[in-house]
């Protein structure tokens, strides 16, 4: 279908201004074709503005937008090898489920028979054949939704945009429909960006993801590359749940980069990058990574320890999370697959050492 | 009947004093159609019935000529003014100026009929002034007439009459469309027009009627601004009020009077019942199909 290493989306120095409010700053980024890619960010941020962008319901302020190597910048929707799902409202419901489902073909004024035909078809898709009159009054949040889904994959656009679309699904429902959407990307083979805030949602999902948050893209990697491996401190901060810690270099060793925090020194790797002597970084490491020593239990060589004062356990079922203070009263985390018997127990306020593997701590320069 | 804790006493009392205010709103209007059906008219002793005067409605020329006079600026007004209110309101939803626009928009509600009239009439004889000494400085007498006081003058104040109204009620329908609907046609492929013709149309178009029934129904009560803008007994009103002002009402204009209420309350008591019969039919089928439905 799409040719290996076909760029879909190729956006550069996008940006969006309303009055003196940046929206988008300078985005650059680019998502190959066949893609389930991912913009994960704060509510606020500026995802769903860079997906209207990509969709043309709004006007760049400045910058470029190729979709498949063609600029459509000043085009509108209609015009564009687009197709959008919204968050909720977005059906017609003056039309059937089929109605909907063939409207953009009717516009094609394609003859009755393919339009039925096809109908048919995507509605067999996405399991909705029985529903195939229904209003979409008398239809649930997750068929309203699917429908959607029917009413964009029809047109056989593209790129498919997702703006926010198991938002307002409960929770339940978002997992089967994660997975669902999942798999028909895989089966049509088609280019979708998705934009969501929840992180669970867009790592079931994504190929790539990128980052959007303040108007910036901060970072774009696989799930997997900034979950375990995020360049920015904005990254590990909102991904996952790490530890992090500010601090300033304070030496540049073999071992590593000396990172002062006032109260320990931590040695990390630079991962390729150039930190110099007096600037501030920021070290972070994964709570479920940090253990709390029992009494009498050394940390090894390979260990990175910190004293802390412990404060509290939080249960959450799977996984405890005891929470202390350190020497300069940031918070730290750890987090044990919980075990239900008392080795795992802290006395409130008792001294304690919270330690971690060296090698999985990550330096961020900004 | 309200809730549980409503007093069966207070809630016919209700209705009674419902049904009194419209009895009594109406009572000057069954008065009218009850002379109407008298042979010796206004103010006889003898009551004779009679449908006499409604045979002599369409052989008074008088009248008929009203009638088609008041009617082409009912429907001329409809016409031009709908569209516009529409427009408007399409603006307001968009717009983020909203006060400025509501106000500019709502503005003629808060003059006077007369005042807006007389003001109009200032302007429009003003404007005659101009293009007369314009036309005579150039040497051409082509647009001497253009604004002089007739249909075009009464017109333009009958549309300012209007479209506040329209604008209001065209508002309302369209306060609950979702604008997302939109985008989605446009996602699907359709045009501006297309959109808004297949997706949101179809969704105030109960909005859009009802102004257009509205308009008619205030440019044919109008007299002010039509009788100042444009002058002579020749609509319906100004006919009526003329022959009070002069010798009293014709026998027949009550019996025209009492048609035009016949039609009028025919045609709305018609709208209001399919209306609500419509509704309650949609409802029903609503949670009909709701009932069986699980929650994927």
């Amino acid at each position: 279908m799409n040719q290996p290493n076909e760029i879909a989306v190729q956006v550069s120095g996008l940006s969006k201004n309303y009055g003196a409010v940046q929206a988008l700053r300078g985005v650059d980024l680019s998502i190959g074709a066949g893609e389930y890619f991912v913009l994960l960010g704060p509510s606020g941020g500026g995802k769903t503005t860079l997906l209207r962008l990509l969709g043309g319901f709004i006007r760049p302020s400045a910058g470029q937008i190729l979709l498949h190597g063609r600029d459509v910048s000043e085009q509108p929707p209609n015009r564009r090898p687009t197709s959008m799902v919204f968050q909720s409202f977005a059906l017609f419901p003056h039309m059937t489920v089929a109605q909907n489902v063939g409207y953009g073909l009717r516009l094609r004024r394609l003859p009755k028979a393919e339009i039925a035909s096809r109908v048919d078809a995507m509605l067999e898709l996405v399991g909705l054949s029985a529903l195939a009159g229904r209003m979409p009054h008398a239809l649930s949040g997750g068929q309203q939704q699917r429908v959607q889904l029917g009413r964009s994959l029809v047109l056989e656009a593209d790129i498919l945009l997702l703006d926010e679309p198991l938002a307002a699904l409960d929770a339940k429902l978002r997992k089967d429909m994660c997975l669902e959407l999942k798999h028909l990307q895989e089966q049509v083979g088609i280019t979708f960006v998705h934009v969501t805030h929840n992180q669970e949602e867009a790592m079931t999902v994504a190929d790539n993801m990128a980052i959007i948050a303040n108007g910036e893209l901060v970072e774009t990697g696989t799930a997997q590359d900034l979950y375990e491996n995020p360049r920015r401190r904005f990254t590990a901060d909102f991904i996952g749940e790490n530890n992090i810690f500010d601090g300033r270099v304070s030496g540049l060793t073999s071992g590593g980069v000396d990172v002062d925090l006032g109260f320990a020194i931590l040695t990390v790797d630079a991962h390729g990058q150039t930190p110099r002597v007096g600037d501030n970084v920021s070290v972070s490491v994964r709570s479920e990574l940090v253990r709390v020593l029992g009494r009498g239990e050394a940390p090894d060589a390979l260990l990175q320890s910190v004293p802390a004062t412990y404060g509290e356990a939080v249960y959450l079922g799977l996984a405890t999370s005891h929470v202390a203070s350190l020497a300069n009263g940031d918070a730290i985390v750890a987090r044990h697959i919980s075990r239900g018997d008392a080795s795992d127990v802290f006395e409130a306020e008792a001294q304690v050492t919270y330690a971690w593997p060296r090698a999985r701590m990550r330096l961020h320069l900004s | 009947m309200g809730d549980d804790y409503t007093r069966l006493w207070t809630y016919r009392l209700k209705w009674l004093y419902t049904l009194l205010v419209v009895f009594t709103l109406m009572l000057p209007v069954f008065y009218v159609i009850y002379i109407s059906f008298n042979q010796n008219g206004f103010g006889a002793r003898d009551y004779v019935f009679t449908l006499e005067w409604y045979g002599d409605i369409f052989s008074d020329l008088l009248l008929m000529n009203a009638l088609g006079n008041t009617m082409l600026l009912a429907a001329i007004t409809m016409l031009a003014a709908v569209p516009l209110g529409l427009i408007a309101a399409s603006f307001y939803k968009a717009t983020e100026a909203k006060l400025l626009t509501v106000t500019l928009l709502l503005s003629p509600l808060f003059v006077p009929a007369d005042i807006l009239g007389s003001a109009l009439l200032v302007f429009f004889k003003n404007l005659n002034i101009a293009c007369a000494t314009v036309g005579e400085w150039l040497g051409i007498s082509w647009f001497d007439t253009w604004f002089e006081l007739g249909y075009f003058s009464a017109l333009v104040g009958l549309i300012i009459y209007t479209i506040p109204y329209i604008f209001v009620v065209i508002l309302i329908t369209m306060g609950r469309y979702k604008e997302q609907q939109s985008e989605a046609a446009r996602s699907c492929g359709a045009t501006a027009w297309q959109a808004f013709y297949q997706v949101e149309f179809p969704q105030i178009r109960a909005g859009v009627f009802s102004a257009c029934a509205f308009t008619l129904i205030l440019t044919f009560n109008e007299y002010t601004r039509t009788s100042l803008l444009k002058g002579g007994y020749d609509t319906i009103t100004s006919v009526l009020i003329s022959q009070m002002l002069n010798e009293g009402m014709s026998e027949q204009s009550y019996a025209m009077s009492s048609l035009i209420s016949f039609i009028a309350i025919a045609v709305i008591g018609s709208i209001i019942l399919y209306t609500l019969v419509h509704t309650d039919r949609l409802d029903r089928e609503a949670r009909a199909k709701a009932q069986p439905l699980m929650s994927t």
